[in-house]
């Protein structure tokens, strides 16, 4: 437009400085300038009729794998002269390989394609438009369209190997699994012994016991080991959340929950997701792989929210989990919380908090200053003061200042480390 | 390949700058208006340096100081000849320039080779036209009445307008 505005403005500009001059030769030097508005008109392309499909080389990716984007442009309708088309990429990609737009003459029926790769970090990126400009060679006439070709990835949260998470849940479920179900069975780990049933395999017969009784036997029982209904629960609040040199702490309490809904969902266990933050994001309970594949698309999407209602712990939804069942919350806690947490855990819930350190990783960023240093040492006894409070309710706590691998945190607080191993001083 | 056909309006551009401005010096010098030559030879240079210096905006600037200098001067009595190649030239490098930017802007260029080609056969044929009929309006005299001269003014002031509107409606 600011073409034709600009040739035809100077156009007119000349047409009447020559009427008020009466000067024939200002008519003359408009000339070339209708000429060239002329020929526009005569080769100015028509609307353009494209279709474009959009393919992308996977729905979902680890950070920094990149994927590439294709787009087959076929022209349907008149020749284009010269057409411009260009793949609109959401801001937060990078990309890498490739151009993301091209510059091209398309006559009817003719196929070009675009082919790029991008990179990025946790998220849902979603394609939406592609711009396309026609016009004619000299291009004072073009065309621009927005065509609509959507296309969707998601760049799922790392997750890191953990070690086994002994969880002691109240209740299991009925199939076997790696949870201790606090009932005698059949099982690795002694529970106790009962009087001899007819059935019962001979090598569990408890002769030692069964010798102090003339006339009656003894069976070993062992714990019955089944899985659990797990219930995770990620603090995406803004007001827990922490922005440091690598990242916020939240891309940290993700990566953690990440971890543990693999880790969980491996050892056999029914795991739910509950994102609580600026709205409530609940992933229903499920098993296996495709549960892994449900949660960690949701974890994708997790940003800080704010909300006047989840502001605290007070509307976390108990019933989205069954009773008794274990819940894992990753949170940073803020003080307030401590009352909430200590009621779930006297509804029957068993809880254990997995929280990055909000002390240690805004310390990291901050200037060493006597008043910092001061502050630091005040919130560092205040969080010691609350996670001692909770471990005090009899909840689980994990303390992870998040620059040391979360798996060997976890093993050193969780991991069924042999009585022995840590008896002679060698913790792990 | 396609940088040898990048080459040729790597030349063309300043070659058609150098031709306006010095056309128009040229009409302005024959005629003793060194004020005019002087200006047009700046405006011509700052255009180059744009072009150097890749200033996306320079190009239209230039190209409206260009057109209103041969204006000036053809109402002024330098040459009409060389104000109407100054203003075709300055058109050629002011094309060629938006030709250059768009194909620096687009990430991929599809046989920009023959895209050069044939945009230089277009704009070849357009300035040459519009070089012959401005000359052909230059050489000729009619003598028109005021009716006539007036209703024909009017007649190309309406198609203008039709053009212009047309391409400003389906354009962008």
């Amino acid at each position: 437009m600011r073409r034709v505005l600009l040739l035809g403005s100077l156009a007119y500009g000349l047409l009447f400085f020559g009427l008020a001059t009466l000067n024939g030769g200002m008519l003359a030097l408009a000339i070339p300038l209708v000429v060239l508005l002329g020929a526009a008109f005569l080769w100015g392309p028509g609307a353009p009729r494209l279709r474009i499909t959009r393919s992308l080389s996977a729905e979902s990716i680890a950070p920094g794998t990149p994927v590439v984007v294709t787009l087959s442009v076929i022209n349907e309708g008149p020749p284009l002269e010269e057409i411009t088309i260009g793949d609109i990429v959401p801001p937060a990609l990078e990309v890498t390989d490739g151009e993301a737009s091209v510059l091209t003459s398309l006559p009817t029926g003719e196929v070009v394609e675009i082919a790029y790769a991008v990179r990025g970090k946790r998220g849902v990126f979603e394609f939406q438009d592609v711009q396309v400009t026609a016009g004619e060679r000299l291009g004072v006439f073009r065309r621009h369209a927005m065509l609509p070709v959507p296309g969707r990835f998601s760049v799922l949260p790392e997750v890191s190997k953990m070690p086994q998470v002994t969880l002691h849940p109240l209740r299991t479920r009925a199939y076997a699994g790696p949870v201790p179900a606090r009932q005698g069975g059949s099982g690795v780990a002694f529970y106790g012994v009962r009087e001899y049933q007819s059935g019962d395999p001979l090598r569990w017969i408890n002769w030692r016991m069964s010798a102090r009784h003339s006339h009656e036997l003894f069976t070993n029982e062992f714990e019955q080991e089944r899985v659990a209904d797990v219930g995770l629960i990620l603090d995406s609040r803004r007001r827990s959340d922490v922005r440091g040199r690598s990242g916020t702490l939240l891309d940290h309490a993700i990566s953690a929950t990440a971890s543990l809904a693999a880790s969980l969902l491996n050892d056999g266990n029914r795991v739910g997701l509950l994102v609580y933050g600026g709205f409530l994001d609940w992933t229903f309970p499920g098993y296996g792989k495709l549960q892994r594949k449900r949660i960690l698309e949701a974890l994708a999407q997790v940003e800080p929210g704010e909300s006047m209602i989840f502001e605290s712990f007070d509307y976390l939804p108990t019933r989205f989990f069954p009773a008794k069942s274990q819940l894992v919350l990753v949170s940073s806690l803020c003080t307030d919380d401590l009352q909430m947490l200590v009621r779930l855990r006297a509804r029957g819930y068993q809880l254990l908090i997995v929280s990055p350190d909000p002390v240690s990783f805004e310390a990291q960023v901050l200037r060493t200053r006597p008043g910092v240093d001061l502050a630091a040492r005040i919130a560092h006894l205040e969080r010691a003061l609350l996670l001692r409070k909770l471990r005090r309710a009899g909840i689980q706590v994990v303390d992870w200042q998040v620059d040391r691998p979360l798996a060997r945190v976890v093993h050193a607080s969780l991991g069924r480390t042999p009585q022995w191993f840590r008896a002679v001083g060698l913790e792990v | 390949m396609q940088e040898a056909g990048r080459k040729i309006t790597a030349w063309l551009l300043p070659a058609g700058t150098v031709l306006a401005a010095a056309s128009l010096a040229m009409g302005y010098g024959l005629n003793e208006l060194w004020g005019g030559a002087v200006t047009v030879g700046v405006v011509g240079a700052f255009w180059v340096v744009g072009q150097w210096r890749r200033w996306g905006w320079v190009a239209s600037v230039a190209l409206v100081l260009l057109i209103g200098a041969a204006a000036v001067g053809l109402w002024l009595g330098a040459g009409g000849g060389w104000m109407l190649v100054g203003v075709v030239a300055a058109l050629v490098a002011w094309d060629l320039d938006r030709f250059a930017w768009r194909m620096r802007a687009a990430g991929r260029v599809e046989d920009a080779d023959a895209l050069e080609r044939c945009h230089l056969q277009r704009l070849l044929t357009v300035s040459g036209a519009g070089l012959l009929l401005g000359a052909a309006a230059l050489s000729l005299r009619v003598r028109l009445g005021f009716a006539v001269a007036f209703l024909l003014a009017l007649l190309a002031v309406l198609g203008l307008s039709r053009v212009v509107g047309f391409l400003r409606r389906e354009g962008d």
